[in-house]
């Protein structure tokens, strides 16, 4: 610890530090533009010189480390004098159109400048003017003019998006922040520049001109999308959203806050939203009174319970619903007798069903993943799916821990990757049972070098694998890559094996999680799965699963598969949220009722009999349990658009016209308070699965093509797919197919050639992309997307001929 | 003493004549009533009468929509809504002074960047029903458009002192 004292104030601090750290902890504020407590030191915009006791000149606090006795003046006559001039400097070049900028009123310079600048520019010749470029659809340089070089933007590319999108082209006066030759920002997390430059020149494309900063009310809210829950404030004025910004929390997202997160309020306020209930009569569509739509809805399922039998009604929920509505759901769906819903609609295995210890999570807290030296990626489009996650990751692998991939396509990371095995998707059980089969032999060498046996040694890596699947690997040959994997886990001291979107949609799901889970224990790791969905977690602790009640019900694919006579769809777009979407959608034309609760008016209005307009996340108070376990409760930002109302409010009455006891609630929190009694859920969370058995892994016959799907990041939920300028990035570009470069020559097409699709009883024409980062025999094909939905289910047979 | 003073005033009706006398000067006195509105008084460049928006010489509206008006407004009196025009200019799509709302403070006229809203001389408007005295954009500028010699005079002789 070294004593420094800064304005005559004492403070101890760590060795290393710099004199900003120092004042950060005094409280005593240094004003600067390039210093940012995430990104690295830069010390280029020379805001922050203080004087420095027996320093001949000012020097600049970010970037001088402290010594012992250092005495640091910030408001001498020196330090006033530096900043007065660095200020004046960085005016020169600043045009003065504050008035019409967008960050005019929450900018730093601005607020620097009144409170360090001087009264009056003597600057009285012309200004560098920077021309604009267009780097995509999300941020805007429109005026680069007014940037003040701090770089904090290509930094954050660098460091945190792990892609350097941006960068200073140029020298001296001419020196100017541009993309490389001409391309787009299109990362993940790019927004996060606007938060971070101190000036308007990196500016929020979607929010330009809208409202001026302080015409907008704050209040706080949680992410809806991904399965991290990322703590959001939404802006409002007069009753609409109008722009999305991060709150910091260090457990969460730290300060960022992926573009899905920033942008998806466009969504919101799209033009389908659905305003008004609607009953479709004699196949036209009539707008009702919200009366007459919930009568309509009751009398037809208590007909369809009478006449049928109850279990003949499904439910269908998005994970992205909060706990309160689907805890609603599953106690009507109960209360009236059907033990039929669920909100994994992607999911295709569900063997584990009724056999997990707990709801599946992360299996750590999401800060730890930053403290994990050895990672096992199974099945995930990371990037895409958990962005901020991803970020973590790079972050702990930047700290020198080392990530190894096994996966159906080989996405760049954007991050340094150990090992990789890119296999078919039906390789996977394969291939995870190799690196099980190669840790056990390698723990047994290290057995035998230490004569130890297995059973006398306490610690946790020499733990006996289950006797039975050391049986069912006998027959299991260990490939290099596998061997590399384990070896890597094997030499961690805190590794995690982590299940991402594709692994728990597979078609082997279950065994590729046993499998996961030993490979985990042997490796001493951490096993989680990465949550799909805002509250994919939520859903199985408020009961939105066929299972855990009295009675087993059907499951998404059962209740698809046998169809049912009545539906009722919470916030579901069947042709595009769930895992078989033909299946789907014969299913719901050949129901009877399908009762639609959705924000939007989608295609449901081709097979529902009655739309009910509910509200999206900002017009509904409700809570979110993350992949971690975090119940993260907020409250509505605005009203409901038009006669909308909160889910729970619509299925509360619902409960009420269906005479179902217990539905009486007068708030969500008491809706959330029975659902989740205690709202630290740890103890409901485990990701064991015990009574299944690991069957032989055998070698994917690989003759034909397979799919291999993604869900698009813009795609992924209904708010998303509604997002203007989400929708015109590269990531939402319409989805072609890409296959290896030697199974297009084999086919003999070249890549941008239109080739035919098909997959169970539908095709559909897309453009063929080469793309070597496939493995053989697979088709890569998003699902999600209006344009692939009319094909079948995301994995499995699919044939791809020329057009 | 005093008793006797007031006594002897309430007697001699000393009130009466003292306020008489007042009447008696001002009934002699040059005369400061103005015939309106056949005769006016003159008026001060910086007079806080009616609105008016400004226009460039080139006929380009002269308002940017910083809000800056509608910010300083005590009595909430503006109404501003922007949009990005399509040569890429911010544009206000409607401004709107509501004038039985307006205190003619000045504020908006001093705040503005611009010099785009300003107060002009003219006092004698008037609004024959609900309503008349909500002023768009469109009147705002029209007014600004008719009175731009006097105003820009106006502005000139005041400059100076800013």
């Amino acid at each position: 610890m070294i004593n420094i004292e800064i304005d005559g104030k004492s403070v101890q601090t760590e060795r290393g530090t710099t004199v900003m750290d120092a004042a950060n902890k005094l409280g005593v504020y240094i004003p600067h533009f390039c210093y940012h407590k995430k990104l690295s030191i830069a010390a280029n915009c020379r805001m922050c010189l203080v004087e420095v006791e027996k320093a001949p000149k000012p020097l600049p606090a970010c970037a001088t480390p402290v010594a012992e006795g250092m005495k640091v003046l910030t408001h001498s006559e020196m330090a006033v004098k530096a900043q007065e001039g660095v200020m004046e400097f960085l005016l020169i070049n600043h045009p003065l159109d504050c008035p019409i900028c967008d960050q005019g009123g929450e900018c730093q310079l601005q607020d620097l400048a009144v409170g360090y600048g001087g009264g009056a520019s003597r600057y009285g010749e012309e200004k560098r003017i920077v021309m604009h470029k267009d780097i995509g659809a999300l941020v805007s340089t429109e005026e680069m003019s007014r940037c003040i070089q701090c770089t904090r933007c290509v930094r954050f590319g660098q460091e945190i998006a792990g892609v350097m999108e941006l960068g200073m082209a140029f020298r001296g006066e001419h020196a100017e922040i541009m993309s490389f030759v001409n391309s787009s920002v299109d990362s993940e997390l790019s927004g996060n520049m606007i938060d971070l430059c101190p000036v308007g020149a990196l500016t929020s494309k979607p929010f330009r001109y809208t409202a001026r900063s302080w015409e907008l009310s704050r209040r706080k809210s949680v992410s809806p999308h991904d399965g991290l829950g990322s703590n959001l404030v939404v802006q409002v004025k007069d009753n609409k959203v109008l722009r999305v910004v991060p709150v910091e929390n260090e457990a969460i997202n730290e300060c960022w806050i992926s573009d899905k997160d920033r942008f998806s309020y466009e969504g919101l306020n799209a033009p389908e939203r659905l305003t008004k209930p609607m009953l479709k009569q004699d196949g036209k569509w009539l707008e009702v009174e919200w009366q007459v739509a919930l009568e309509y809805v009751a009398n037809g399922l208590r007909q369809i319970a009478g006449s049928a039998a109850a279990d003949q009604i499904a439910a269908l929920a998005t994970p992205h619903s909060t706990v309160e509505e689907l805890y609603l759901l599953q106690k009507l769906m109960r209360g009236i007798g059907s033990n039929n819903i669920d909100s994994r609609l992607r999911q295709s295995d569900f063997s584990t069903d009724g056999k997990q210890a707990g709801a599946p999570w992360l299996g750590m807290p999401i800060a730890e993943i930053d403290t994990r030296d050895r990672f096992l990626i199974v099945g995930s489009f990371l990037r895409k799916d958990q962005p901020l996650l991803a970020h973590r990751v790079r972050q702990a692998v930047k700290k020198g821990a080392q990530a190894n991939i096994v996966h159906a396509s080989d996405d760049d990371l954007l991050m340094p990757v150990a090992n990789k095995s890119i296999v078919a998707p039906d390789e996977f059980v394969n291939m995870l049972a190799q690196i099980l089969k190669a840790l056990i032999e390698d723990q047994g060498s290290r057995i035998k070098d230490q004569g130890a046996t297995p059973a006398q040694s306490s610690t946790p890596r020499y733990a006996l694998p289950d006797p039975q699947s050391l049986n069912v690997l006998r027959g299991v040959e260990v490939g290099s890559a596998a061997a590399a994997i384990a070896k890597n886990l094997a030499e961690g001291k805190n590794a995690a094996v982590l299940l991402g979107n594709f692994a728990q949609q597979h078609p082997q799901a279950a065994q590729i999680a046993m499998l996961a889970e030993q490979i985990a224990t042997l490796s001493s790791a951490k096993f989680g799965f990465l949550g799909e969905a805002a509250n994919s977690v939520g859903a199985y602790l408020a009961g939105a699963v066929p299972f855990g009640a009295a009675k087993q019900g059907m499951n998404a694919m059962q209740m698809l598969a046998s169809p049912r006579k009545a539906y009722v769809l919470l916030n579901v777009e069947p042709e595009l949220d769930m895992h078989d979407v033909q299946q789907a959608m014969s299913a719901m034309k050949a129901a009877d009722m399908v009762v639609a609760m959705s924000a939007y008016k989608h295609h449901a209005t081709e097979y529902a009999d009655v739309l009910l307009p509910i509200a999206p996340f900002t017009e509904t108070s409700g809570t979110f349990v993350n992949t971690e376990g975090r119940a993260q409760s907020f409250r509505g930002a605005v009203k409901p658009l038009g006669e909308a109302r909160p889910a729970w409010k619509v299925l509360r009455v619902l409960g009420n016209l269906l005479n179902v006891s217990g539905f009486d609630y007068d708030t969500s929190e008491a809706v959330r308070d029975e659902a989740l009694p205690n709202k630290d859920v740890t103890d409901k969370l485990n990701n064991h699965v015990a009574g299944i058995a690991l069957q032989t892994p055998t070698s994917g016959n690989s003759q034909g093509l397979q799919r291999v799907s993604d869900v698009p990041i813009y795609f992924a939920d209904a708010v998303v797919r509604r997002a203007d300028a989400l929708q015109k990035t590269r990531d939402a570009a319409a989805p072609c197919v890409a296959m290896h470069g030697s199974e297009l020559h084999r086919l003999g097409v070249k890549s941008g050639d239109t080739v035919k699709v098909s997959q169970g009883n539908g095709s559909v024409h897309l453009t063929i992309l080469a793309n070597d980062r496939l493995p053989m025999h697979t088709a890569r094909v998003a699902a999600g997307h209006p344009v692939t939905a009319g094909l079948g289910a995301m994995f499995g047979a699919i044939t791809v001929e020329r057009a | 003493m005093q008793m006797i003073k007031d006594f002897f005033k309430t007697f001699l009706l000393y009130e009466l004549v003292k306020g008489m006398a007042v009447t008696g000067r001002y009934f002699f006195a040059r005369k400061i009533t103005v015939q309106f509105p056949e005769e006016k008084t003159p008026q001060s460049f910086r007079f806080r009468g009616l609105h008016a928006q400004r226009r460039y010489a080139n006929g380009e509206e002269r308002c940017i929509g910083c809000k800056l008006c509608e910010a300083v407004c005590p009595a909430l009196a503006i109404k501003i809504e922007v949009a990005e025009r399509e040569d890429g200019t911010r544009r206000t799509t409607q401004y709107d002074i509501d004038l039985t709302k307006c205190i003619f403070c000045g504020f908006c006229e001093e705040s503005c960047p611009v010099d785009a809203i300003v107060e002009t001389r003219i006092f004698e408007y008037h609004g024959e029903k609900r309503g008349d005295l909500y002023y768009t954009k469109d009147m705002l500028l029209a007014i600004g458009d008719k009175y731009e010699e006097q105003i820009a005079k106006d502005r000139a002789a005041d400059a100076k002192y800013r």
